[in-house]
């Protein structure tokens, strides 16, 4: 077995303790192998003197002190435990929804603002073409309030191309904000999952 | 042997093994080799006590490429290894009432 393969089993071993111990000990078995590797061994050789990864990791975790595994045993809910959730509903589904609402509120508000200001940008292009437009009609048949309405148009121009990089900033930055909290919720969800499986 | 006494024992055999100078854990592994075999999973509880128990401390430093994790004995660590010796006087004298009673009853 080669050392990633060892990791990764021993990964799996541990499955039942919290994320970060389980990276602690892989670091030190890691550690320990690149060791034996400095010392002439070979990789298999290394790996093999380490020993069965199941022992290991049996050993691990029967030798992780109480008070370091935080993970719970899962169990099953008492009656009167889920009379209590019943009963509570009203309660905990409405803070449930307040947050929810919270959240998607967030969301709404960065989005709005964002969309606002791609509504003005349009809206100053669509100046800048009826600008345009009157500048034709000057060159056409003159007179001094389309002139007007043309260099109107371009100011509209110039400002239209400034607030362009300013929504294109904002939309980047919105993805990105939208990205991190879906990445954060997600990983939230895993968590709750992973240390559902490991109790089972 | 008795668990307690044996891990007692352990601790300080891995106090003994940084007492001169910071090492790491393989170190400590091939230091220890010639008296007792220990295994990795040992030491590794062994040290992650003792790190609780402040008489060590671990830094990483870089060695070929890679972070290496150093354990450095704590004044509390040197303090366990003399009250070990103390207590071994204690222990040997133990000892020797336990064996006096059984040569007599020879």
């Amino acid at each position: 077995m080669n050392k990633q393969a060892f990791l990764d089993r021993l990964r799996d071993g541990l499955s039942g303790l919290p994320r970060e111990d389980v990276e602690e000990r892989l670091t030190f078995y890691s550690e320990m192998i690149d060791d034996r590797m400095e010392d002439g061994l070979s990789e298999e050789e290394a790996v093999a003197e380490i020993g069965s990864v199941d022992a290991i990791a049996a050993q691990l975790i029967e030798e992780t002190p109480p008070d370091e595994d935080k993970s719970r045993p899962k169990r099953r809910l008492r009656a009167w435990e889920v009379v209590l959730l019943v009963l509570g509903s009203p309660l905990w589904l409405s803070v449930l929804a307040a947050a929810f609402a919270a959240v998607l509120t967030a969301f709404l508000t960065v989005w709005v603002v964002i969309l606002s200001l791609w509504v003005v940008e349009l809206a100053l292009i669509g100046g800048f073409l009826i600008g345009a437009a009157a500048g034709v009609l000057f060159l056409m048949h003159g007179g001094v309030r389309k002139l007007v309405l043309f260099g109107a148009g371009l100011v509209l121009a110039g400002l239209a191309v400034f607030l362009f990089f300013g929504c294109r900033a904002a939309t980047k930055g919105g993805c990105a904000l939208t990205k991190r909290i879906t990445r954060y919720i997600k990983s939230w969800f895993a968590e709750r999952r992973m240390q559902h499986e490991a109790g089972n | 042997m008795d668990i307690q006494l044996k891990r007692g024992l352990l601790d300080v055999c891995v106090l003994a093994a940084i007492k001169s100078e910071d090492s790491y854990g393989y170190q400590i592994i091939k230091d220890m080799k010639p008296y007792l075999e220990l295994s990795e999973s040992t030491l590794y509880t062994i040290l992650k006590r003792l790190e609780t128990a402040g008489m060590l401390t671990v830094h990483s430093a870089e060695h070929g490429g890679r972070l290496r994790k150093y354990y450095h004995i704590t004044d509390a660590g040197l303090r366990r290894i003399e009250d070990f010796k103390r207590d071994w006087k204690e222990i040997e004298s133990i000892y020797r009432f336990v064996t006096k009673e059984d040569h007599s009853h020879e």
